[in-house]
């Protein structure tokens, strides 16, 4: 590690007096009299007290932190700990030290000022984990930090998992098959349909056919999307503190279970004239003759045979009267489905009277369907305990996780679906008790390829943001004027999202340089019939290309329509929702692609991809603040601070102008504070056009995607760049863009931001995927295996209402 | 002292992305409302509302809407123009309406996907300050028929505070059961019945595990707690009114159970919609056609178009925005009808209500927000001018309208949701709109 800036031998050598043998979080006895004010006096007033107000800003009458004059210590808190203040001009700086020290009291007295105004959590959002100054945490780890934990917590699951878990009461998934390792398997996550919408269909293996066109057919087929929700906010957004579950959720949660349970007991909701072992069979009812049918839930038709899971709730169903053994074996079958752990004798016993209560009052087969349904809403099937309320903690306050929270936790670390039996066999015979035995267990899962690791595709998703494309509105005159083809083109942007999943796959497969790689290769996934375009010249595809003419019996070539020419490449397959897999190609439903390689002179890496590129763009051009923002953020880590609200952040619109010349507004002063930080960043991807296209000319002059990497101290990181690809290259070589990608698995993994009692986690990770060659597995191993991950800072007290 | 009103009020606003915004304990009862408002219905058509389909050619000056002609796709209003006050020349550019400014377009703050409400909207902080009802807050959602089967609650518009969105419902059947399922006779009562006791049982269980939990987890796991809380408690509170209710329900039809098109929910929706502000269930009904988004479907009305696609088209002379606001302006004239069908004092309902028409999306679907028109409906027990049209310069936002209706409703303030400073930059003045008061 470069040690860049002078004040880190003083600040570190200085670190004991400071700070005691404690860590930094703020203590009791600091106030705003012995600590804030003292801070506001020697950097703030010079330039903001009531005779100066630089730039409108006065603090020399701001007293402790309120909930009235929140807002204005919030932005002292964030110029602050991002260094924007006091100015790097000025001689006087606080300590690296002194900022952190004056940014977590600041944070702590907001969320006392803010508990009954809606809260405060900003500085615990992952947008903020940059905060926290780069070189602290890697530079030479200071003495008497305190041991690495997590607070005890509950962690409401993922859409996904959830979305999986219910998937798995109605569906089967083929196993994963190493010939077609692309293929959706078992344990995969629930891929998006071609409106970029993740649910859970009913009974569409059984499908043999339906009246109409693939419209009709989206329309008739029923299924669900996950009643969680997530903020759709950009980067990593699982962490605990963001969620819970609302009175809506949980209605919605209730409904879909009746509906999930009716289908495990019962099969397709239709008519007995839909199902058929052949569509010839069908014959249409008198009522249904002569009508036109598209759409209708009785336009589908289904297999006779069963293809659901047959499980105890199909028992019960299929079961004279209601004996107390299948009553029991249903309840305890649902309850591990659903919170993947057996249900105590207490527990089933509970569900037990509630299912029979049920049945008493509406018969069994109404009473089956509500009475097992409470079980979908139990804690345990939603929200995911770390409480760690067992053991003796040691003399800070940590317990090490154990038996079902520990296998439950590195199993949600990868997987969706439930636990392995070799994990939960570990946990239940006590082979799940120190950090070595942890490690045999996710070594043993990240080198199982038959295990699907959802999760770590997940992490890829939110760190680059590449799945966004297909949910970014697009004029449909800019659209088409940039080279799109409207009819295909939201549902190609979500199957481009797909490819670029499989190419981090098979770049995590090969498991080498996987960070550099991803930046720098030139391999593609590619779908030839829809993305081809995408990935094309903007010029060459501009030339009027000759139009397909039925009645000539001529259809133009891929070369005479402008399109660029890519070799063969060889055949592989991506995840396609089943329901849309009909579809075909061009809409979204073949799973077949082709790995390929790109011009190195036009493209390097996912960054120079449409999905990326379209990713971080706008409905009429690109965005080169948010693409700045996203490297400035996730490769650099840096940061900036949220824009306040006096702010009017719009470009001038003018149509015929250049992006470059168009946000010549964020040059003005009061801007460029923040905008010099993103947007030289940006601008060099102003060599692709809003939908991905490469391109020379730009409003008809030639393309200039100038840029230049600024502030990080780093010689061979700062610089002008001449566009994208030279800008990539120098980032993908940094170590401190390694390191920074580091901190994002590590918040990403442990769903909380780092502090700097984490800094030697940090770095252990950082050593095990630089010393492996940069190994995902080997840096995944290292974060799952710290004490971050496993021990757990118990709080005695314990909520009541 | 605590207020019995102070304390619902705050439990209103700690019940966070609560699909049942507050849990006040009866119907609508005597309040100190200014003139005697009762009640106020928001509504807001997604995809933008451009002044040129609402103001008569010509008209650039504020005047009376006497002898002027309403613009074709607000005239079926035209009967009704001596009690409605077409306001042009607000704006909303601190909020980012392109593309919707969500919780912005009530909130007057800064709006856009994905993004938690700020503070609360000014729907359910003039819900708090009416006269009580059962359920304060109603939020209605319409949008096509795979969305609202699909999504049948979604939180885009309305919020209890910040980070607390209050959830519209698109799926009649659903919320006809929630509002009048209590009323229901035979196995649907005891289907009624039976899910209430699973529902309260749930509630002790989700209940029992938070004394397990640290104080920060307690504090998030009391949302799951309260969820179950605020359907157990409504739908007491609604069993215990079932009698009075049994004269509002609408005819559960078969555009409730077997719609033909989008349009045949939205009008269930509207029915259900003015059933609970007839029977005084509510005191504030927010509609949301397109839901807040820039998508929505009217193929009940022969418009094949649907989606992102409508808003990229100019709204005035075109046949299917026509048609659209056509049918937004008959929906307004029920809801004005329903209310004036039923007695209250000395006149009708209508004559203390008030309907505020506009757009989460200012003036069209890309805007800067320069300009956002309103269609207010109804006088608000007399504090509103009526049968006039307004013509301001562009220099105050629709905070201040709000502010408006909350002086009108007898809460005076100087602005609504918008801090001194960022007044000063987009607000031109302090207090209500004085042009717009009677």
């Amino acid at each position: 590690m470069r040690l860049s800036f002078w004040w880190k031998l003083e600040a570190f050598a200085a670190f004991g007096a400071l700070l005691g043998a404690s860590n930094l979080n703020a203590k009791q006895q600091d106030s705003f009299a012995n600590l804030g004010k003292p801070f506001l006096e020697k950097y703030c007033l010079d330039c903001h007290d009531g005779d100066t107000q630089k730039g409108k800003v006065a603090l020399h009458e701001l007293d402790g932190v309120t909930a009235d004059n929140a807002e204005i210590w919030k932005r002292v808190w964030e110029q602050v700990a991002l260094k924007e203040m006091p100015p790097r001009k000025k001689e006087t700086q606080p300590s690296p030290l002194d900022r952190v020290k004056i940014s977590n009291w600041i944070t702590s007295e907001l969320v006392s000022a803010m508990k009954e105004k809606g809260g405060f959590t900003s500085h615990l959002r992952p947008v903020k984990g940059n905060h926290l100054d780069h070189d602290l945490l890697f530079g030479k780890l200071p003495e008497g930090l305190e041991p690495p934990s997590t607070p005890a917590r509950i962690w409401r699951i993922h859409p996904q998992e959830h979305l999986t878990r219910l998937n798995d009461l109605i569906s089967f998934e083929p196993p994963h098959n190493p010939s077609q390792p692309g293929l959706r398997a078992h344990g995969d996550g629930i891929p998006a349909n071609s409106e970029g919408e993740v649910k859970v269909y009913f009974g569409i293996d059984r499908i043999i056919g339906w009246v109409g066109g693939s419209a009709a057919y989206a329309a008739a087929i029923t299924g669900f999307p996950s009643a969680l929700t997530t903020i759709s906010d950009p980067g990593l957004r699982n962490y605990p503190l963001l969620y819970s579950i609302n009175g809506s959720e949980a209605t919605q949660i209730a409904n879909h279970a009746e509906d999930i349970l009716r289908y495990m007991a019962y099969g397709p909701k239709a008519e007995p004239f839909q199902f058929a072992n052949n569509p010839k069979e069908i014959i249409l009812p008198d009522e249904l003759k002569g009508r036109d049918i598209r759409g209708l839930a009785q336009s589908v038709f289904y297999s006779k045979e069963p293809k659901r899971p047959l499980t105890p709730v199909y028992d019960l169903i299929q079961t004279e009267g209601t004996p107390e053994d299948k009553l029991t074996s249903a309840v305890n079958f649902l309850f591990e489905a659903l919170t993947f752990r057996p249900p105590s004798k207490q527990e089933t016993q509970t569900y037990l009277a509630l299912l029979k209560d049920s049945i008493q009052v509406l018969g069994k087969d109404e009473g089956v369907i509500l009475g097992l349904s409470p079980i979908f809403l139990d804690h345990d099937a939603l929200f995911r305990p770390e409480l760690a309320n067992y053991g003796k903690p040691d003399m800070h306050g940590r317990v090490m996780l154990q038996g079902n929270e520990l296998a439950l936790a590195i199993n949600a670390a990868l997987c969706y679906i439930a636990p392995d039996k070799f994990l939960k066999e570990a946990a239940a015979a006590g082979r799940l008790k120190t950090r070595e035995d942890v490690r045999r267990e996710v070594e043993r899962i990240l080198n199982d390829d038959g295990i699907r690791k959802p999760r770590i595709l997940q992490f890829f998703r939110e760190y680059f943001d590449y799945d966004r494309a297909g949910r970014i509105c697009k004029d449909t005159t800019a659209l088409k004027g940039a080279g799109g083809e409207m009819a295909k083109y939201y549902v190609t942007m979500f199957s481009m999202a797909a490819s670029t999943d499989r190419l981090v796959e098979m770049i995590l497969k090969e498991d080498k340089n996987v960070l550099a790689e991803l930046l720098t290769t030139t391999r593609i996934v590619l779908d030839e019939k829809a993305d081809l375009r995408y990935f094309s010249d903007f010029e060459a595809l501009n030339k009027n290309p000759p139009k397909a003419d039925r009645k000539k019996d001529f259809t133009p070539t891929a070369a005479e329509l402008g399109y660029i020419d890519l070799p063969k490449g060889t055949p592989t397959e991506v995840r396609v929702e089943k329901a849309i897999a009909r579809f075909g190609p061009g809409l979204g439903g073949d799973p077949k692609r082709v790995l390929t390689t790109l011009p190195a002179e036009q493209r390097m890496g996912i960054l120079t991809h449409p999905s990326w590129l379209v990713s971080h763009s706008d409905a009429m051009d690109n965005h080169a603040i948010h693409r700045g923002r996203w490297v400035l953020e996730r490769l650099l880590g840096g940061a900036v601070p949220d824009i306040p609200i006096t702010v009017d952040a719009m470009l001038p619109d003018e149509a015929h102008q250049t992006l470059r010349h168009r946000m010549r507004v964020t040059r003005e002063q009061e801007c460029w504070r923040c905008h010099q930080k993103m947007d030289p960043l940006g601008l060099p991807f102003e060599m692709y056009n809003h939908v991905g296209l490469y391109r020379t000319t730009d409003k008809g002059n030639p393309v200039d995607a100038t840029g230049e990497i600024l502030g990080t101290g780093d010689p061979t990181l700062d610089g002008p760049v001449s566009n994208a690809l030279e800008m990539i290259q120098r980032l993908a070589k940094s170590e401190r863009v390694t390191q920074v990608f580091v901190r994002h698995a590590f918040r990403y993994w442990m769903g909380r931001n780092e502090t700097l009692n984490d800094a030697p986690v940090l770095q252990a990770a950082y050593h095990a995927y630089r010393d492996s060659g940069g190994s995902m597995r080997a840096l995944i191993a290292s974060l799952v295996t710290s004490d971050a991950f496993l021990y757990r800072k118990v709080d005695q007290q314990r909520g009541t209402e | 002292m605590i207020l019995r009103r102070d304390l619902l009020r705050q439990m209103a606003a700690t019940t966070a992305a609560s699909f049942l915004p507050a849990a006040f304990p009866r119907l609508a009862a005597a309040s100190p409302v200014r003139g005697g408002a009762k009640r106020v219905i928001f509504f807001l058509q997604n995809q933008g509302f451009d002044p040129a389909t609402a103001i008569p050619k010509d008209l650039k000056e504020s005047t009376s809407l006497s002898g002027v002609t309403l613009p074709e796709p607000i005239n079926p209003l035209e009967p009704y123009k001596d009690r409605i006050h077409i306001i042009n020349g607000l704006h909303g550019k601190h909020t980012s309406p392109s593309h919707s400014a969500f919780f912005g377009a009530l909130g007057g703050y800064r709006g856009g996907i994905g993004v938690p409400p700020a503070a609360a909207t000014i729907d359910h902080v003039v819900s708090g300050l009416l006269p009580e009802t059962i359920l304060p807050h109603l939020c209605i959602g319409m949008d096509s028929i795979e969305n609202m089967q699909a999504r049948p609650t979604l939180a885009t518009l309305s919020a209890a505070g910040a980070g607390q969105p209050i959830f519209m419902h698109s799926n009649p059947n659903n919320l006809y059961q929630m509002l009048f399922g209590g009323i229901a006779s035979g196995d649907v009562k005891q289907r009624h019945d039976a899910r209430s006791k699973v529902f309260n049982q749930i509630e002790h269980l989700a209940g029992d595990y938070s004394a397990m939990l640290p104080p920060e987890d307690w504090l998030r796991y009391r949302t799951f707690v309260s969820g179950f809380r605020d359907i157990n408690g409504l739908r007491e509170r609604l069993a215990g009114v079932s009698e009075h209710l049994k004269q509002f329900a609408p005819a559960r039809d078969t555009k409730f159970t077997n719609p033909q098109f989008e349009t045949d929910w939205h009008d269930s929706l509207l029915e259900l919609g003015i059933s609970a502000l007839k029977s005084g269930l509510t005191n504030v009904l927010t509609i949301a056609s397109g839901r807040g988004e820039i998508f929505g479907s009217w193929k009940g009305l022969g418009v094949t178009t649907t989606g992102h696609n409508l808003g990229h088209m100019d709204q005035p002379g075109n046949e299917i925005w026509i048609k659209i606001r056509q049918y937004n302006c008959r929906m307004l004239v029920k809801l004005m009808q329903a209310l004036e069908s039923i007695p209250e004092g000395n006149g009708t309902m209508m004559d203390n209500s008030l309907i505020v028409y506009t757009s989460n999306n200012a003036d069209k679907q890309h805007t800067t927000g320069s300009n956002w028109p309103f269609i207010l409906l109804g006088n608000c027990a007399g504090q509103f001018k009526t049968g006039q049209f307004t013509q301001l310069d562009g220099k105050r936002p629709i905070n201040a309208l709000y502010a408006t209706l909350l002086h009108a409703i007898g809460s005076p303030r100087d602005r609504f949701n918008l801090d001194k400073n960022a007044a000063s930059l987009y607000d031109s003045s302090v207090g209500p709109i004085e042009q717009l008061l009677a």
